[in-house]
């Protein structure tokens, strides 16, 4: 009866043993397929990420700088038209062109406030 | 790409009692030649209606034509434009930047606006003109040129020779200059003028000035015009509309002008502006003329409209 405890509880230890290398394995392998997907995962990306950004960056500087044209033609825009008259509401740019190359003459626009203007309420 | 633009007004004026209907077209047409030239020309059509005593409604003469300038500019470079032909005085502003209908803040025009811009407003001859950036605080304008004598009504001119010059300064919105004048004929005698133009970037405010003095007589007018923008409440309309109110005063000289008073001239006047859309616009006016001729109340009232019509298809270059 007794041999018979001892054989149930050696069998109950393999099973748990087994069990227990089995739960190892899952664990192992699940462990090692995670540990290895976030290397590649970090690597795989990492040359997009890195022309993704410099290209965002390029971007976003890019309209920053059209930003500041814009803002800095609404100004002269507003400072130079506004002078003698409303400032008009934008027409189609080869109207403006034409319109602008007009005002240059009549209102002595400088050159550089012709291009931002001309830039401005073409766009 | 061309363009036919300019303005067109129903102008109603009564000086003392008397009405008197102005209808007026202004058309503009501009043609752009390659990336330096452009060839522009402006012309006016309008008649006087008015009362005739036993007849009822009103009655006008024919229809005034005239082209007020047809000029060439060759943009030679950032500093000079190059303009031939027949071409709006440069004498002072209101001439050649303020007279168009849609422009002018009052309907009536300053009275010393014949001084120094010839008997047709026009110039035959050619102009130097140009616009740069003297300095990184402001801005030159200049204008030099020479007109011929012309007898050829109605596009005649005096011969004479002259310049103007102004500074302006962006960022407080300030432009003042001068203009000088000498004749090439007759007495061959000099005029002068200054101007003034501020708009205060923090207000919706227009000042402009100008003073002229020649043989023919002398005189100034100061203006101020407030958008009513900034009123808080029913602002969809407030800011569509305008205050105005000029003061100006003339004198006479020793070779006066018939375009000119014939009497020494003061005037006040007071208006309103309403734009309903871009370009449309509303006006109405109240003025006092003090005379030694007589004093007189002046009404005006105005609807005037700006156009703009492409001579050919539009898209972006």
């Amino acid at each position: 009866m007794a041999r018979h405890y001892i054989l149930l509880c050696m069998v109950g230890l393999m099973m748990a043993l087994t069990f227990s290398a089995i739960a190892q394995e899952h664990v192992g392998s699940a462990e090692s397929s995670s540990g290895t997907a976030p290397a590649s995962a970090k690597e795989t990306p990492t040359t997009p990420a890195a022309t993704h950004g410099s290209a965002t960056a390029i971007a976003a500087s890019d309209v920053a700088v059209e930003r500041a044209l814009r803002l800095e033609g609404e100004k002269r825009f507003r400072t130079n038209c506004g002078r003698c008259h409303q400032p008009p509401h934008k027409f189609p740019p080869r109207v403006m062109a034409a319109t602008i190359r007009h005002m240059r003459v009549r209102a002595m626009i400088t050159d550089e406030d012709m291009r931002l203007i001309l830039k401005y309420v073409t766009q | 790409m061309p363009l036919l633009t300019g303005s067109t007004g129903f102008i109603t004026n009564f000086t003392g009692g008397q009405p008197d209907l102005h209808p007026i077209v202004t058309p503009l047409v501009l043609v752009p030649i390659g990336s330096q030239w452009l060839f522009e020309t402006r012309a006016t059509f309008e008649t006087d209606l008015v009362q005739v005593p036993g007849r009822s409604g009103f009655h006008g003469g024919p229809v005034q034509k005239e082209v007020e300038y047809a000029q060439i500019d060759y943009i030679a470079n950032s500093y000079m434009t190059v303009t031939v032909g027949r071409f709006l005085t440069p004498f002072g502003i209101f001439n050649e930047r303020l007279y168009p209908v849609w422009i002018r803040n009052l309907q009536s025009d300053p009275l010393i606006l014949p001084i120094g811009i010839g008997p047709s407003n026009a110039s035959t001859g050619a102009m130097i003109r140009g616009g740069f950036k003297a300095h990184p605080k402001f801005n030159v304008n200049y204008a030099v040129y020479f007109s011929a004598l012309s007898t050829v009504t109605p596009v005649n001119s005096d011969r004479f020779a002259g310049g103007r010059a102004g500074i302006f300064v962006p960022s407080v919105r300030l432009e003042v200059g001068g203009s000088f004048q000498h004749g090439l004929q007759d007495a061959r005698s000099n005029a002068f003028g200054f101007h003034f133009l501020w708009q205060p970037p923090a207000l919706p405010l227009d000042i402009r000035s100008e003073y002229a003095r020649s043989i023919q007589g002398s005189g100034y007018w100061a203006e101020g015009a407030y958008r009513l923008s900034q009123i808080p409440f029913h602002q969809n309309e407030f800011r569509r509309t305008q205050v105005v109110a000029r003061m100006q005063q003339y004198f006479v000289g020793e070779n006066a002008a018939e375009a000119l008073q014939p009497v020494n001239t003061k005037v006040f006047e007071f208006g309103l502006n309403y734009y309903f859309l871009d370009g449309l616009k509303g006006s109405t006016n109240y003025g006092r003329q003090f005379s030694d001729a007589g004093n007189a109340n002046v009404w005006t009232m105005a609807l005037t409209y700006r156009f703009v019509f492409t001579l050919g298809r539009t898209g972006s270059e």
